[in-house]
């Protein structure tokens, strides 16, 4: 069962309850209808009210469950249910891509479909949105240093096996990295330029700079890095 | 920036080194620079909050001077880059202040870092745009698309390195080859 204590952290004096998604956040199916009714209830409430204001009784009514039904199901209460709610949430955005990963027939379609379908699923996500509007504090926790690491590991882990359709797993494994990373800086911070939502804008993105880069990456992989002309080569100081 | 602003600034990031953001108080800056807190209040009416965002603006642009260093004496493009990131990820995981903050009370930092944030990748842009195009962008790529996509994986890389192992000269060399320069810039030499 996912919502595992091991996916909250709290945050110093003020009792911030934050939530990192667990690696082991991918079986959607784990969950019992009756949970996945808590959770969507809750979701709900915190598209609406964010965290601050959600308390148990504001997600058991809006769920239809008792108070009791709620306990039951969550025996930590408020905290493991918002640690269930990311861990659901994450497992549904992979689900999702992993649906058009999967149906991909070549490597710049599968790029292009899971970054529009991710970038997609964060603008859209409202209760994501709430919080990002009202409690910047929670999100931005995780969306920085060690956290990013996390979440680029989990996107990583998650998203690689489809792109090795295409290429050696250690390539897979990084650039489905560099694809997480590429969704996460636009979604924290849009450009006005570039839009990953609309298909075309995310496919010249991945023709201009991703293919490219994922020749590189085989190339290196298949042997010494390129050297220019004018450096005399590798295995000099970085000074 | 005067020398009042200067100096409690400078007396504000001691506090926050030794206390953390949160217990940090104006009254705890008055004395360490040793000043009244009038004196602070008529040089920062925004109070605490604004002593705290003008610290972290001025310990940003301190790292970007000693960034700017860093880099000079580059061969070329590639190797600026490198010299950069290796700095850049060297600096955050030696800063005892920014990572105990991080660790213990991250939300009270992240917020002014975000903001922080998009005026640091903007400045980035700036800053690499004419050495982009004179190191030559590849066919029909867009100088402030290419500025814009390097800065925001330079931040990317160094805020959280993922895979790559940043204090290695190889990984570094490969990471700026494949993933930040392969599309952007034309070939190092000819196919």
């Amino acid at each position: 069962m996912s919502g595992a204590p091991g996916a909250l952290r709290v945050l110093g004096d003020d009792k911030v309850v934050a939530f990192a998604p667990s690696a082991d956040a991918v079986h959607p199916d784990s969950e019992s209808p009756q949970r996945v009714r808590i959770i969507d209830g809750t979701l709900a409430c915190l598209a609406r009210h964010g965290t601050a204001k959600t308390t148990v009784d504001d997600i058991a009514r809006q769920s239809g469950v008792s108070r009791a039904t709620v306990y039951r199901a969550f025996p930590g209460g408020r905290d493991e249910i918002l640690g269930a709610v990311v861990d659901t949430e994450v497992a549904r955005l992979f689900s999702a891509l992993g649906v058009c990963l999967g149906s991909a027939e070549e490597l710049s379609q599968a790029l292009v479909a899971g970054i529009v379908e991710a970038s997609v699923r964060l603008r859209d996500h409202t209760a994501l949105h709430f919080l990002v509007e009202h409690e910047p504090g929670i999100i931005l926790g995780h969306l920085a240093f060690a956290d990013s690491d996390r979440l680029l590991a989990i996107a990583s882990r998650f998203t690689a096996p489809f792109l090795a359709r295409w290429m050696a797993p250690a390539e897979a494994a990084r650039v489905a990295e560099w694809a997480a990373r590429i969704v996460l800086s636009y979604a924290v911070s849009p450009s006005p330029r570039t839009d990953l939502c609309d298909p075309a804008q995310a496919t010249r993105l991945v023709h201009t700079f991703m293919l490219p880069g994922i020749e590189a990456l085989q190339a290196a992989a298949a042997g010494p890095i390129d050297i220019t002309p004018h450096r005399p080569g590798l295995g000099r100081s970085p000074n | 920036m005067d020398d009042v602003r200067q100096r409690i600034i400078e007396a504000s990031y001691v506090c926050v080194a030794r206390r953390g953001v949160a217990k940090t108080t104006v009254e705890d800056m008055a004395r360490e620079a040793g000043m009244s807190r009038a004196t602070i209040y008529r040089a920062f009416p925004g109070g605490r909050d604004e002593v705290i965002n003008a610290t972290v603006a001025w310990a940003t642009l301190d790292f970007f001077g000693k960034l700017y260093e860093r880099i000079q004496g580059s061969g070329d493009f590639e190797e600026m880059m490198e010299r950069g990131i290796m700095f850049a990820h060297q600096s955050i995981i030696e800063h005892d202040v920014l990572q105990r903050v991080m660790e213990t009370e991250p939300d009270k930092l992240l917020p002014i870092l975000t903001v922080e944030s998009n005026r640091i990748r903007e400045g980035i842009a700036a800053v690499l745009a004419p050495y982009l195009t004179e190191r030559g962008l590849a066919p029909g790529v867009d100088p402030d698309d290419a500025a814009d996509f390097l800065a925001r994986m330079v931040l990317s890389y160094i805020s959280a390195p993922g895979r790559w192992d940043l204090e290695d000269p190889e990984q570094v060399a490969r990471l700026v080859r494949s993933e930040l320069l392969a599309g952007v810039v034309v070939p190092a030499r000819p196919r």
